[in-house]
């Protein structure tokens, strides 16, 4: 059998400001996931940071390790690779006061 | 007693769904054109995203923060993997933890021969559990419709139909458990600036109307954990676009003053069938609805 692949869209066109988390996601039947963060406009996020996050419960939640940027630009990808996870993950990012980050986040997961 | 091929056929074709325990606890049509396992992946279960042009803005505000579906094996903090009917994964169509946030799993099919089709699934909802309470006032409702259009060459006759039903679970705390129906028309707004695109959203609060004796008590269990499931049946004729029959475990309900949102045909949706499985959290908390599995089926 061919090996299942998936691509959810967690963040689409979201207007992050503060401190943010995407909705949770449960994807026990996977072995390995990447989060791609693009910008759709918005404000440049100067130093601003994303972690991916792993969960025992969906709502209980601990840094996965990890972390990156935001995307400075629309032509600008950020890529988190987390593997070993169990259950649950998601996405936390700290956006800077005053600042918009128009978010498109997928999660990629195999 | 003469047999006919046609008989030998239709006995054949039911001792083998008898005989076959995925399909045994469904009685289709004699045409199964899905039959979505989730131990199988996705099985084209999407998330549904309102239309657009030029710009995400353009989304209309009702479409904008839907949820989409995932694989699930119901685990839970206090009694671990629950597990789907028969494996370990459900399809599972979860909204956010706002009040009156929706989300919606949909699969995009169309027609060949337009007769009698039989939608059947197991489903369960429940309240994501953060509270030691029961929670069973947290979920307002979960629900299902059928997007059609006729043929391209239904002349007169072309229309475009959507049958939707949902469980209004509860709202404002009080339990009300009946089923409802939404009939009317739809109200259509342009997208983006070139003529080519329009949305309107039906998910709506608004011209829901009870189903006749269509109270129901369901077996919510007696902790936000614990997960019973629940079968529905609902039939519908592509011919005469029609309901005929709406089943919840051991209740048929009369759908004698039933209809469909209605509206003119669509330049580009011809012979449509897709089928949308949607839930509504009644609070500030999330709510969960979980298919497995689900069987489409035709008589042709």
């Amino acid at each position: 059998m061919l090996r299942e692949n998936a691509t959810l869209v967690v963040a689409r066109n979201e207007r992050w400001q503060g401190s943010v988390a995407t909705e949770p996601v449960e994807c026990g039947w996977a072995s390995e996931a990447i989060f791609f963060i693009r910008t759709l406009g918005g404000d440049r996020c100067a130093d601003a940071r994303v972690q991916a996050e792993i969960s025992p419960d969906g709502m209980h939640w601990v840094a996965a390790g990890a972390e990156g940027a935001l995307p400075k630009s629309k032509t600008e990808v950020t890529a988190l690779r987390v593997a070993h996870f169990g259950n649950w993950l998601r996405l936390t990012a700290k956006v800077p006061d005053g600042l918009e980050f128009l978010a498109l986040v997928t999660l990629h997961l195999k | 007693m003469t047999v006919t091929p046609d008989d030998l056929t239709a006995a054949i074709r039911r001792g083998m769904t008898l005989a076959n325990p995925q399909l045994s606890k469904f009685d289709p049509l004699p045409r199964i054109l899905a039959f979505d396992d989730f131990d199988r992946g996705h099985c084209g279960w999407s998330q549904l995203v309102g239309n657009y042009e030029g710009s995400l803005d353009t989304i209309l505000p009702g479409y904008r923060e839907l949820n989409g579906p995932m694989l699930s094996s119901i685990s839970h903090w206090d009694g671990g993997t629950h597990g789907s009917i028969d494996g370990t994964y459900a399809l599972k169509v979860p909204t956010r933890a706002r009040r009156d946030s929706q989300a919606v799993a949909i699969k995009r099919l169309t027609f060949r021969e337009p007769g009698p089709i039989r939608l059947e699934f197991y489903m369960t909802f429940k309240p994501e559990a953060n509270e030691l309470v029961l929670s069973d006032r947290d979920i307002k409702s979960v629900g299902f419709l059928l997007d059609l259009q006729t043929g391209d060459q239904s002349g007169n006759g072309a229309e475009r139909v959507m049958p939707h039903l949902r469980y209004l679970n509860a709202r404002d705390g009080d339990l009300l458990q009946k089923w409802q129906f939404k009939p009317g028309s739809a109200s259509f707004s342009d997208i983006g600036d070139s003529s080519d695109t329009v949305s309107h959203f039906h998910l709506g609060d608004e011209g829901w109307q009870d189903v006749p004796g269509g109270g129901q008590r369901l077996c919510y269990n007696e902790i936000a954990t614990k997960v019973n499931w629940h079968y529905i049946r609902f039939d519908f004729d592509l011919a005469s676009m029609t309901a005929q029959r709406l089943q919840c475990n051991d209740r048929v309900f009369d759908l004698a003053g039933f209809d469909s949102l209605r509206m003119p045909a669509m330049k580009n949706l011809w012979c449509m069938l897709n089928v949308a499985m949607f839930v509504e959290t009644a609070t500030d908390k999330r709510a969960f609805l979980y298919l497995d599995s689900v069987c489409l089926s035709g008589d042709f």
